[in-house]
């Protein structure tokens, strides 16, 4: 007959086997949620420069710096196995030869969208805030470390005349005066357990397809005269995006 | 205390020996047909370090697919540092290339401030889909992982462990 | 040391009777199951994994705590072993050569045997 051993390592092995069919359940559940996501982006303005974009760069190269508007509601994609959504807008071109090549793609800006219960993380967006006025209550004071807007709910972007968070450069080291660009947004679910998602913009079952979030436009030729180094700042953001790499 | 496996005949032994090779093989089967499924050398990776945090803790399972060539920014791979042994999970950020030149891929972790530039190998400004990329990211568990680290962290949980199954022999009564 | 090795392996073997042991498995497979069941669908009806993960976890718990300990209710119907013939040659059942075949007939295809 079972000994303790025997009972505890049964309950053990289904213990697992259940554990394996609710985790299952919990992935295949995201298919009935509905989503509606909306967005509309914009851009402000690009230029063009000629310098040393990263701190690594050992050549001079041409390097780009979008800034744009983005006014976004992707609450819809948080059910209750999203533990988050990471947005990020893209620029792409086409290549050298478009007929055999496929476009190039870099990202311009990003943001880490937490579900509201998952654990803190330093590294999660802070939405920007328009008002500069010093918070009054803890309150205001917490409403104002959020990845969305006070009083909104995460997934909510509105953002105006946004710097990036990365100069691009093109693998040739020229970027200027290439035309038929696209600017996109996209996103990313981290699900609790499943699979991970990315952006449609096809309707799949109850989930829509994303409309707008587009916006075509043009680099233009190099800036002749210095420009200026505040223009050319980009927007790291108030989130603690330390680490060394790796 | 050793009387019961003094009483084993050889029969049996080989009996046992046998099943114990069967579970392995069996293991080892399914690994490798999983690889060839998803035709990657290694289907299943555990989160090392947090440099994908708040997505991947240390301790999560990734499911991987490499039948995808055509990796879109967005996406998270897992690749090899040319000449080290050091699987590395992070976004791609920028490609150039794809179709009939070779996949140029910049990547990035979440929670890390620069790109992967200073990691690659000396020279190496982007990563070759083909060549260095193990697999794109398709699915999530997590925690489960963890033992495995645990296990590789802490040497004296393997002896533990080996010392609790010396324990059922000597407290069994057969 | 016989004496401990013995409470030892008492302890560790918490032995249960056939109808304790068919007890202890429909303990197992119900109440995990029905807290698998329970923790899906309060998780979805609430929209927060996290009441999944506690109710499931929770659930494992009191499966781990009713059937791995040796409880009384586990040893209700007690095996009815035949009463010890006088004078065994050991106390110990090493195998075949303890038991005393005294007044037992064993019989084979109609033929007495032993």
């Amino acid at each position: 007959m079972h000994n303790t051993l025997t009972r505890v390592q049964n309950v053990f092995g289904f213990f697992t086997s259940v554990a394996f069919a609710v985790a299952a359940a919990i992935a295949i559940s995201v298919v009935l949620s509905s989503q509606t996501p909306s967005a509309s982006l914009q851009l402000r303005n690009v230029q063009v420069v000629k310098g040393r974009p990263h701190y690594y760069s050992t050549k001079r190269e041409e390097y780009a710096h979008i800034t744009f508007s983005l006014d976004a509601d992707l609450s819809t994609l948080f059910n209750w196995n999203t533990k988050q959504v990471f947005a990020y807008i893209t620029a792409s071109y086409p290549s050298d030869s478009p007929a055999s090549i496929p476009e190039s793609e870099a990202v311009v800006w990003d943001a880490v969208i937490p579900a509201k219960n998952a654990p803190e993380h330093h590294n999660t967006y802070i939405h920007p805030t328009k008002s500069t006025a010093r918070p009054k209550t803890k309150k205001e004071r917490l409403s104002l470390n959020k990845a969305y807007p006070p009083g909104k709910e995460p997934g909510i972007l509105k953002l105006d005349k946004q710097k990036p968070k990365y100069q691009i450069t093109d693998v040739s080291g020229k970027i200027a005066e290439r035309n038929n660009a696209t600017l996109t947004l996209h996103w990313n679910v981290q699900p609790w357990v499943g699979a991970l998602v990315w952006d449609n913009r096809r309707t799949v079952g109850r989930w829509q397809g994303l409309k707008g979030g587009e916006a075509a436009f043009e680099f233009p030729p190099l800036k002749a005269t210095e420009a200026k180094k505040e223009d050319l700042k980009t927007a790291t953001g108030k989130e603690k995006n330390r680490g060394s790499p790796a | 205390m050793f009387s019961s496996l003094g009483n084993l005949q050889p029969r049996q032994l080989a009996a046992q020996v046998l099943n114990f090779a069967l579970v392995l093989s069996t293991a080892f089967m399914l690994w490798k047909g999983l690889s060839v499924f998803t035709n990657s050398s290694s289907p299943i990776v555990v989160v090392l370090s947090g440099s994908m945090e708040p997505a991947f803790q240390r301790g999560d399972l990734l499911f991987l697919w490499n039948r995808g060539q055509e990796t879109q920014v967005g996406e998270i791979v897992v690749y090899n540092v040319r000449g080290k042994d050091i699987p590395i999970v992070h976004r791609v950020i920028r490609r150039f290339g794809g179709g009939s030149a070779p996949l140029q891929l910049l990547t990035k972790g979440d929670n890390n401030a620069a790109d992967d530039t200073e990691l690659y190998a000396r020279g190496q400004s982007y990563l070759d889909r083909s060549k260095d990329v193990i697999g794109s990211v398709v699915g999530y568990v997590p925690f489960v992982g963890y033992v495995t680290i645990l296990l590789s962290e802490y040497p004296w949980l393997k002896t533990a462990m080996l010392v609790f199954m010396a324990l059922t022999v000597v407290l069994q009564r057969e | 040391m016989d004496q401990i090795l013995e409470q030892a392996r008492s302890l560790w073997e918490g032995e249960v009777d056939f109808e304790g042991q068919r007890l202890a498995d429909y303990l197992t497979y119900g109440l995990l199951t029905i807290s698998g069941v329970i923790a899906f669908l309060v998780g979805f009806a609430t929209q927060n994994i996290y009441q999944t993960l506690y109710i499931g976890l929770g659930g494992t718990a009191v499966t781990f705590l009713a059937v791995v300990p040796q409880w009384p209710f586990f040893n209700q119907h007690p095996l009815p072993w035949l009463p010890p013939k006088n004078a065994p040659k050991s106390q110990r059942n090493t195998g075949l050569e303890g038991i005393n075949m005294e007044g037992i007939s064993i019989e084979v295809d109609g033929q007495k045997v032993g």
